[in-house]
């Protein structure tokens, strides 16, 4: 809102302190607020160098990418040796440019760096790198191998697999099996990524059919409006795909809002509301595939590993790999208590 | 040079001669033309959806749907079109649904209960209006800006508020709400808020002196303000009527989705303009009708309905969006200058 | 003057808008290397001929000749390929390009069809400007930057970038200081020596007289005089022909000497700095009160002042012995004013709306419960006003914006009438009414005042003043210099103390 010092502007002002007055008692979030994370202990927890990480990501617009920021600041404090400098998010690819190159003049030891676009921040990751500071490129990729020392992120088509597998598993024995998939936004390439691994999972079962596909955006609303669509299109099916656990609160209010409850659903990302899902087992979510965010946290054992000049523990290797593309896996009911800590609300 | 003239009998009008008895049924019969062209592409649309998905799209429980999902933004387009009819434009509108629907699902709001959450909704709704009006009517600031300003004020607010995290709403009541159980002789709840928004924006519109004000305002603002109108309150109120369309709307919408997140809400503006002016509401104000919007909201809600039977991905949807726009307001064009 | 044919021939030329008839066959020819200037009164027509002239309107009938030879001018570029040049009044330049790139603007200099050649120019603007006795002016600047003089002065070298053998001048000195107005008519000077015909419109008969050649005066959209002598024509005989009336109307009779009751209106001291100077008024019940003078002297400034919509720089105006509140139309309306605005479609009408509408929205409240309107009831009361009025067609659903122009008026009166308001300020209330619905328009004003409102005036046309008014205050640069009954007056009195004073008379 622009600035106002008028006798107008005070009684704007009053006005909207007024509202806020009244509603300010039901803005606070508290609600025993743990971060998701993983208490798997790091690589080497021995003490070593004193190392500064510098950390940039996206504005946290998501629930995921908020628990990427989580991971990265609770790992970090796991590590007496560790200082992490942690920017401002931003969606802006020139504010966050910027903000790189502060870190760069600041001279941190490591860089981690989750782009908001991964093309466009190319340029900064290879500054930082010709400066001399290593730079863990964190899920999306830079254009080129240059601009980073390792690349960390999830697997967008094994995502797909994953799920693909799950479902053709289930289904192996069942004739004719239909099968649906409610996607991500369409705009994105990993969307197109994740169906296209779902495809090729399913091509394993000559039984199963991917009878409707409709794409939402991520988010509660359209995952609601898309799927009870679906619902009113397709009477019968047998298993559901939903990529992303967000948009999955509302696909799973669009269900129990149409009635329905003779399919398997599988989703995708590992949100905490899924998790608990899945371990009451009182809806159609059998299954989610992850797309961790304790790869922030992992990023950070990485950087921190470069900074000591240290490798992976359990690698035989000397220095860190550089790329690590996580697995893809399938959490049911079987395995949830294992994961529950890592969701992400 | 000069010469005598005697006072002439009447001046008829050299335009329209025979305007006497023909022209008041030129002017119904072009509101109905507008409307007839619009139930025209509904029809087409229904008829389309009915030859490619008969049982799914034939169905009454695809009519609930249809009409259910048309209802959030069926009651953002009505608050809308009083802001168009009156020459103004509200870009916040998506932005104040996201932030009252945040706002009302957090964890220290819902431990008031349905009311809290319902009252939340509905005074952050009308408190953000109330800023978008007072900055118009009493800041002259262009309606543009000022709730361009407030798109991103309130959207920023939002994040800030939910950390970009779901809100989960665990109030039975309202939960309840959204569900098969409770629709009222096989009418769901949210449809009939939608129908009760639509009936009062219909008659304050067509049958009160707040309508004629707006209208007034938006078709000549200096002519209504020397006939003796307060056009900077009439302002001010069109933004809280606004404002308060998207508190409700965003309540329905937690009910509908059971839970609130700060991505609400996304592009509301558009498609609400768009289903106005679709309708046959001037963008540049004068002319607005409630009728119409509600119908562009139906034409758009029911294209999505059968692109989604069809299985038509999102790309080919879009296409069609935008198709529809242009035909319809050329067709509106067409009918508005030859009656 | 020399043998050969007129530059310029328009006869007959016919251009009407919904509700009015702007030009009714106005003929206009101008010779090559005469400065011609046009002059009326506001609404005259003179726009709208020009508009003509440069093909930004098309006549409905009429035709133009230029060269001797008849002519189509079907867009604003075709005007400009025959050489015919405007440079409108609102001067149309865009503000963000440089002076250079304006002058150019739609015919730039490019090499190969696309490629604009910059540096060309600037240079040959610069001539141009050089020319124009601007040689200050950087073709490389932004015109947003310039004063409004030198705004024109770009305007001009626009024209003149064409090949131009007429440019039309829209009151090109209305902006201007007394120096700049010097130089402006040197360089129309120069222009005319070099055979470059001038139509110069302006509303100062002085600067008519210094460069004029000849005179074609516009009123009511007909040219009611054509080719006068610009230099030795007397301006009494100027302004009786702008001001005058080409037929005589039957006004309505004055009724006989009454005592008023005390007045509604009283007006003390209202000023407003720049417009008009302090001015002291009393309106009674059933008197019509007349403010006559030029344009310029300040009388729509006092109607609006009085109505609220312009804050008074001091003074105060009573309604019934109480203070309205000062820049309040909404205090003003509810003390019983109402006005019926210059610009009847600007600030008056609402053009997509019915008669009905446009006539009840003043009184709205009166026909609603708690909001809520009383259509029925509405449409009635508001026909009951239109009949008393005999506006036709007496159709209240008709939209307003298909009625003529005086029944367009009508409609307005009909929002005071029915509004019950009791001091009705009309501003030119014949503008834009054809010329035979006058009589009808004077006898329901005259009605209205006997029906006990009191009515303020404002014309630009004298006889209308002394033919309708009981009482006429005339106006000179915002002062009142006179105030008599208006039998004490007669047009050419009046026409003295309007001009008394100016150079030429």
């Amino acid at each position: 809102m622009p600035e106002l010092t008028s006798r107008r502007g005070l009684l704007f002002g009053t006005a909207a302190v007024s509202a806020g007055v009244l509603l300010t008692g039901c803005t606070s979030n508290d609600s025993s607020d743990e971060p998701a994370a993983n208490d798997q202990p790091a690589a080497d927890d021995k003490p070593g160098k004193q190392v500064t990480i510098g950390f940039a990501g996206p504005q946290a617009d998501h629930g995921w990418l908020n628990a990427i920021n989580d991971n990265a600041k609770n790992r970090a404090k796991k590590y007496k040796d560790v200082t992490l400098e942690i920017t401002e998010g931003s969606n802006d690819t020139a504010a966050q440019i910027g903000q790189i190159e502060t870190l760069i003049n600041k001279k941190v030891d490591v860089l981690v760096v989750l782009p908001a676009d991964g093309k466009a921040l190319t340029q900064v990751g290879l500054q930082a790198m010709r400066a001399g500071i290593p730079v863990i490129n964190l899920d999306r990729i830079f254009n080129s191998p240059q601009a980073y020392r390792c690349w960390i992120g999830g697997d967008n088509y094994g995502m797909g697999l994953s799920a693909g597998h799950y479902i053709g598993e289930k289904l192996k024995d069942k004739k004719n099996a239909r099968v649906i998939e409610l996607a991500g936004l369409d705009n994105l390439e990993l969307t197109q990524q994740r169906t296209d691994g779902f495809d090729a999972a399913l091509k394993n079962y000559p039984n199963i059919k991917k009878v409707a596909r409709q794409a939402a955006e991520f988010t509660v609303e359209s995952g609601q409006a898309k799927m009870s669509q679906l619902l009113q299109a397709q009477s019968k099916f047998d298993a559901l795909w939903n990529h992303d656990d967000d948009q999955g609160v509302g696909a799973l209010r669009a269900i129990k809002q149409a009635g329905r409850d003779d399919f398997l659903m599988v989703g995708g990302a590992g949100a905490l509301s899924a998790f608990q899902a899945i371990e009451s087992d009182d809806s159609v979510l059998k299954a989610t595939v992850l797309y961790p965010p304790t790869m922030a946290a992992s990023a950070i054992d990485l950087a921190r590993a470069l900074g000591q000049s240290k490798g992976v523990g359990g690698l035989a290797e000397f220095e860190i790999p550089a790329s690590l593309t996580l697995y893809s896996a399938v959490v049911d009911k079987d395995n949830v208590k294992q994961y529950m800590s890592t969701g992400f609300k | 040079m000069t010469q005598p003239v005697s006072p002439p009998r009447d001046d008829t009008p050299k335009l329209s001669p025979q305007a006497e008895p023909g022209s008041w049924r030129t002017v119904a019969a072009r509101a109905d033309v507008r409307t007839l062209s619009l139930l025209g592409v509904l029809a087409a649309l229904i008829l389309i959806g009915g030859i490619t998905k008969p049982e799914e799209f034939l169905d009454t429980r695809n009519l609930q749907l249809v009409l259910t999902q048309a209802s959030v933004i069926g009651v953002v387009t009505v608050g809308m079109t009083f802001v168009i009819t009156s020459g103004g434009i509200d870009l916040s509108v998506g932005a104040i649904v996201a932030l009252a629907s945040v706002w009302a699902t957090t964890v220290a709001t819902q431990e008031y209960g349905f009311a809290g959450v319902l009252f939340t909704a509905v005074l952050v709704g009308v408190g953000c209006g109330l800023v978008n009006g007072m900055l118009i009517a009493y800041g002259a600031m262009v309606p543009f800006i000022a709730t361009l300003a407030m798109l991103a004020s309130a959207r920023g607010l939002a994040l800030q508020i939910t950390d970009g995290k779901t809100q989960i709403v665990s109030i039975e009541g309202i939960l309840e709400l959204g569900e098969r159980d409770s629709y009222v002789l096989g009418v769901p709840p949210l449809v009939m808020v939608f129908a009760v928004v639509t009936i009062i924006g219909w008659l304050v519109l067509n049958r009160t002196t707040f309508g004629r004000r707006t209208v007034a305002v938006g078709g000549n603002a200096e002519a209504a303000r020397l006939a003796g109108i307060d056009v900077r309150r009439q302002r001010l109120y069109l933004y809280l009527l606004s404002g308060l369309c998207c508190g409700i709307a965003a309540f329905l919408l937690i009910v509908l989705s059971g839970s609130g997140q700060n991505t609400n809400g996304n592009l509301y503006e558009l498609d609400a303009i768009a289903a106005a002016i679709i309708g046959g509401t001037l963008l540049s104000g004068g002319r607005g009708t409630i009728t119409g919007s509600v119908l562009g909201v139906l034409i758009f809600t029911t294209i999505t309905n059968i692109f989604a039977l069809n299985n038509l991905q999102s790309d080919v949807q879009q296409i069609a969006k935008g198709a529809i726009i242009v035909a319809a307001v050329l067709v509106q064009r067409r009918t508005a200058s030859t009656t | 003057m020399a043998p050969e044919p007129p530059l310029l021939t328009m006869s007959g030329i016919t251009k009407s808008f919904p509700g009015v008839r702007a030009l009714d066959g106005v003929d206009l020819d101008v010779l090559s290397g005469e400065v011609h200037c046009l002059l009326g009164q506001n609404g005259a027509g003179k726009s709208t001929l020009i508009k003509v002239l440069a093909g930004a309107h098309q006549p409905d009938d009429g035709t133009i000749g230029w060269r001797g030879e008849q002519v189509t001018l079907r867009s604003p570029i075709a005007a400009m390929r025959l050489g015919i040049a405007t440079i409108y009044q609102e001067l149309d330049l865009v503000e963000g390009l440089s002076v250079a790139e304006n002058v150019y603007l739609g015919h730039e200099l490019t090499t190969a069809g696309f490629v604009v050649r910059g540096k060309d120019a600037r240079t040959a603007t610069a001539a141009l400007l050089k020319r124009l006795g601007h040689p200050e002016i950087d073709p490389a600047r932004r015109v947003g930057e310039l004063s409004a003089a030198q705004q024109q002065i770009v305007s001009m070298a626009r024209a003149l970038s064409h090949d131009v053998r007429l440019i039309v001048m829209d009151e090109p000195s209305a902006a201007l200081d007394p120096d700049e107005v010097d130089n402006l008519f040197r360089i129309v000077g120069d222009l005319t020596a070099e055979g470059v015909a001038v139509v110069y419109i302006s509303h100062r008969l002085e600067e008519i007289r210094r460069i004029g050649d000849r005179v074609t005066v516009l009123k009511d959209g007909r040219a009611v005089a054509g080719g006068l002598p610009a230099k030795s024509t007397p301006t009494r005989e100027v302004v009786a022909l702008m001001t005058g009336r080409n037929v005589e109307y039957v006004f309505p009779e004055r009724p006989t000497l009454r005592d008023l009751p005390d007045p509604v209106l009283e007006v003390r001291g209202l000023a407003r700095d720049g417009e008009f100077a302090p001015l002291d008024l009393t309106l009674r019940p059933g008197e019509i009160v007349g403010l006559a003078g030029l344009v310029g002297s300040g009388r729509s400034e006092i109607l609006e002042t009085v109505y609220g919509a312009r804050r008074p720089s001091a003074g105060e105006v009573l309604v019934d012995g109480r203070r309205l509140k000062p820049g309040s139309v909404r205090a003003a309306v509810r003390a019983g004013l109402g006005l019926a605005p210059e610009e009847r479609k600007a600030q008056a009408l609402l053009m997509l709306e019915s008669v009905t509408r446009n006539v009840s929205v003043s009184s709205m409240s009166r026909f609603s419960y708690a909001g809520w309107l009383d259509r029925s009831a509405e449409r009635d009361a508001a026909r009951k006003a239109t009949r008393e009025l005999s506006l036709r067609p007496d159709n209240p659903s008709a939209p307003v914006r298909t009625l003529s122009g005086g029944n367009q008026q009508k409609a307005v009166l009909a929002r005071w009438l029915l509004r019950g308001c009791r001091v009705l300020l009309l501003d030119e209330p014949t503008r834009g009414v054809d010329v035979g619905a006058r009589a009808e328009l004077y006898a329901v004003i005259r009605r209205l005042a006997d029906d006990g409102l009191a009515v303020l005036m404002v014309s630009s046309e004298v006889p209308e003043v002394l033919g309708l008014a009981d009482r006429v205050l005339v106006l000179r640069e915002g002062h009142v210099v006179h105030t008599a009954p208006a039998q004490e007056l007669d047009e050419h009195r009046v026409l003295d103390l309007v001009m008394e004073g100016s150079p030429a008379s």
